[in-house]
């Protein structure tokens, strides 16, 4: 009796923490159209004009800039951007480590009560928070990194941020599929989201553009920024053939893990030449100081910031790192660059049709190509030829 | 068996903080010392070993090996220094052992955090060790050793750590069941007022046996900023291992020899989704495993009611000679 009791107990133990399990749903796409308190760029917000020497920046970022790539590189951005417009250390406030959960919200309400006139949030699961304290501080600007409800939110405060970095992955996958030897890509991504499904996706496309017969494996970290998950997942994907790993997560942790198993590795948002140099090929890279410029100078004449900011190669806000060339496959300079005109044209762009996706289902037909139609990314369909290992 | 050998290493590399952490709460509760701060021993241990290194690449220059030895001395003394806190605080002011080792969590939590940010405002950004010092921290090249087919792999492929853990084990287990003192300490955390009237000082043992194994619980935290992120400090590194250990110390059933091959199972449990997908069970579920074999293991116990392998008996009790 006692034994079959116990036994009870364990499955029911088991069922309620499997009940509590949280599944990621994915975003929807929203038209944009101004909603009744919106405002077009460059209307004036009724908030008051600031002058520059008294304007006040607040950031709330996940991490800090140990993790050697999304916050140090967006960091890198603030400091450009106080460099440019001559701001003094004491005008920008930074929130490091911030999870995301109110703990978020709070951090936005101590930087609002302590007087900032913008605040840049810049991590995905911000976005609630952000709209939570926009709500109540209308006079404060709220700027999201990688979010998608500024235009559905009918507030004139909240705007989201980002960019084509999909142009530049793919530039980066050039340079994987040239390396490659074991045709067998590895890809660390953080969260079955269309944001990550969209990187990996252009990154093999690049690479597939060169070398027809690669393969890409994908795991997910469920994890934004978690070095130690990130080095176990790489040398997961190392132990199963896969000889360059592409990455979208906040860390170094593959760079290193690819160097220390003698594998080569292309990075994201900060040049990780230092991290593996014997191993980095070539990072895709943000430069958000454009962004935090505009959106700065737009709160100090007291204009709207555009609700949805999304900006690409074109503009220079993505772009790849310098490239390795110690290490690099022979041509691939020439190809990254072939590949570089071809979407600095406007003519092509890195989804054109025909695409299929890994069931076999046409995805993008041919002649056709697949334009984003908001800063977020939206293309969620797994291409052929990339195994996710969930 | 390529696939096997890979998940092996990955579990032992996985198990190793963990092994370390429960060694380290194993001989504190031996002495009758439920001491519930391994997670903050371990931050604690962790931050320190980095600056350790890292200070005397700065200040002295040493790289490499040198440097990994101020690693472990370091984080080694900031563990002990952590139990000694705890010691003074149970054995000597006799305050309750739950509240004072969940405080020695949250405390030794935020001194990771706040000197890890600190050091890294110092070094300009982030904190990282030189690569020579990296290094001092790869697998380990045992020449020959490691050439051998499949056990080559299997057992001679690690850091220099995992066989420093191994042996902290096998001489925790000889020290516990062969040694007179050994025998003493047990007697200490079984029944104080027994030992006592045996002529046992039981406040030394207790206090030893407490900072000792605040330091293996250090080691364990270094263990994590120096192999498992490589050198560099990141914000809540240790998040959550230290109370998987304390889980894991009800798992290998307060026996150091047992925690070896648990601290290899739950190493295991952690790294199974990797290396072991099944199509359909999300990451969550492979993510409790470790919990659920605990709760599976005191339910067993429980229903065993063994006196061998159980906690020992004095253990979260203070004991006060004066009080019969």
């Amino acid at each position: 009796m006692k034994k079959i009791l116990s036994i009870v107990l364990c499955l029911v133990l088991l069922l309620s923490l499997m009940a509590t399990t949280v599944f990621a749903t994915e975003a929807e796409e929203t038209e944009v159209e101004l909603l009744p308190n919106q405002l077009a760029e460059g209307e004036p917000t009724g908030m008051d004009p600031v002058a520059l020497e008294d304007i006040k920046i607040g950031f709330v970022h996940i991490s800090d800039p140990s993790d050697q790539g999304y916050t140090y590189n967006h960091d890198l951005g603030t400091q450009h951007m106080a460099e440019t417009l001559g701001l003094s250390e004491d005008q920008i406030v930074n929130k490091f480590n911030v999870p995301e959960s109110a703990e978020a919200a709070t951090a936005m309400r101590e930087l609002a009560e302590d007087g900032c006139h913008i605040i840049f949030s810049t991590s995905f699961g911000f976005e609630d928070y952000a709209i939570e304290v926009a709500a109540e501080y209308p006079e404060i600007e709220f700027c999201h990194a990688t979010g998608y409800q500024a235009s559905s939110t009918d507030l004139p405060n909240i705007h989201n941020y980002f960019g084509a970095i999909y142009q530049a992955r793919y530039l980066s996958g050039i340079a994987a599929g040239l390396k490659t030897e074991t045709n067998l890509l590895g890809y660390v991504t953080a969260m079955p989201f269309p944001e990550c499904i969209s990187g990996f996706n252009a990154f093999y496309l690049g690479a597939k553009s060169v070398n027809p017969d690669v393969e890409m494996l994908v795991m997910y970290t469920m994890s934004w920024n978690d070095p130690t998950k990130e080095a176990q997942v790489a040398q997961a994907l190392i132990d199963q053939g896969c000889d360059v790993l592409g990455q979208h997560c906040d860390s170094t942790a593959p760079a290193t893990t690819a160097q220390a198993n003698g594998v080569w590795h292309v990075g994201y948002n900060s040049d990780m030449i230092d991290a593996a140099p014997e191993a980095s090929l070539t990072s895709a890279v943000w430069d958000w100081s454009q962004y935090l410029i505009y959106a700065v100078e737009h709160r100090v004449a007291g204009t709207a910031i555009a609700l949805d900011w999304s900006k690409g190669l074109a503009e220079g806000v993505c772009d790849i790192s310098a490239l390795n060339e110690a290490i690099i496959a022979d041509g691939t300079v020439e190809a990254i660059e072939e590949a570089r005109e071809r979407i600095l044209s406007g003519e092509w762009d890195v989804f054109t049709g025909p695409l299929l996706d890994n069931e076999g289902n046409v995805v993008v037909e041919e002649g056709v190509t697949f334009v984003e139609p908001a800063s977020a990314p939206s293309f969620g369909h797994i291409l052929e030829g990339i195994t996710v290992i969930e | 068996m390529d696939r096997f050998i890979n998940f092996m290493n990955a579990a032992v590399l996985a198990g190793t903080p963990l092994l370390l952490g429960t060694l380290g709460e194993i001989l504190t509760e031996k002495s009758g010392n439920l001491n519930l701060g391994v997670e903050g021993m371990m931050f604690m241990g962790a931050i320190s070993g980095l600056a350790g290194a890292w200070f005397a690449e700065q200040w002295f220059g040493w790289t490499g090996v040198p440097a990994a030895l101020i690693a472990l001395l370091i984080s080694f003394l900031a563990g002990a220094f952590g139990a000694l806190i705890y010691a003074f605080l149970t054995v000597t002011l006799r305050a309750n052992q739950n509240v004072t080792g969940l405080t020695l969590a949250i405390f030794g939590t935020g001194f990771g955090n706040f000197f890890g940010e600190l050091l890294g405002k110092r070094a300009g950004g982030f904190v990282t060790v030189t690569s020579a010092t990296k290094q001092a921290f790869a697998k380990l090249d045992l020449g020959p050793l490691s050439q051998i087919p499949v056990l080559g792999r299997l057992l001679f492929s690690y850091n220099w750590l995992v066989y420093l853990a191994v042996i902290i084990a096998i001489m925790m287990h000889l020290f516990l069941r062969k040694t007179r003192r050994g025998l003493n300490l047990r007697a200490v955390g079984e029944s104080p007022a027994t030992a006592d009237a045996g002529g046992i000082n039981v406040n030394v043992y207790k206090y030893l046996a407490t900072v000792v194994g605040g330091g293996i619980c250090g080691i364990g935290g270094m263990y994590m900023t120096m192999v498992t992120t490589s050198g560099v400090w990141v914000h809540n590194t240790i998040l959550g291992y230290g109370w998987l250990a304390v889980a894991l110390v009800i798992f290998a059933t307060w026996s150091p020899a047992r925690a070896l091959y648990c601290g290899l199972i739950f190493g295991g449990l952690m790294m199974l989704r990797l290396y072991l997908p099944i199509p359909g069970v999300p990451q969550q579920i492979y993510d409790m495993l470790p919990y659920v074999a605990t709760i599976v293991v005191l339910i067993v116990m429980s229903i065993r009611q063994s006196k061998e392998y159980a906690q020992p008996k004095s253990s979260g009790l203070n004991y006060f000679r004066e009080e019969r």
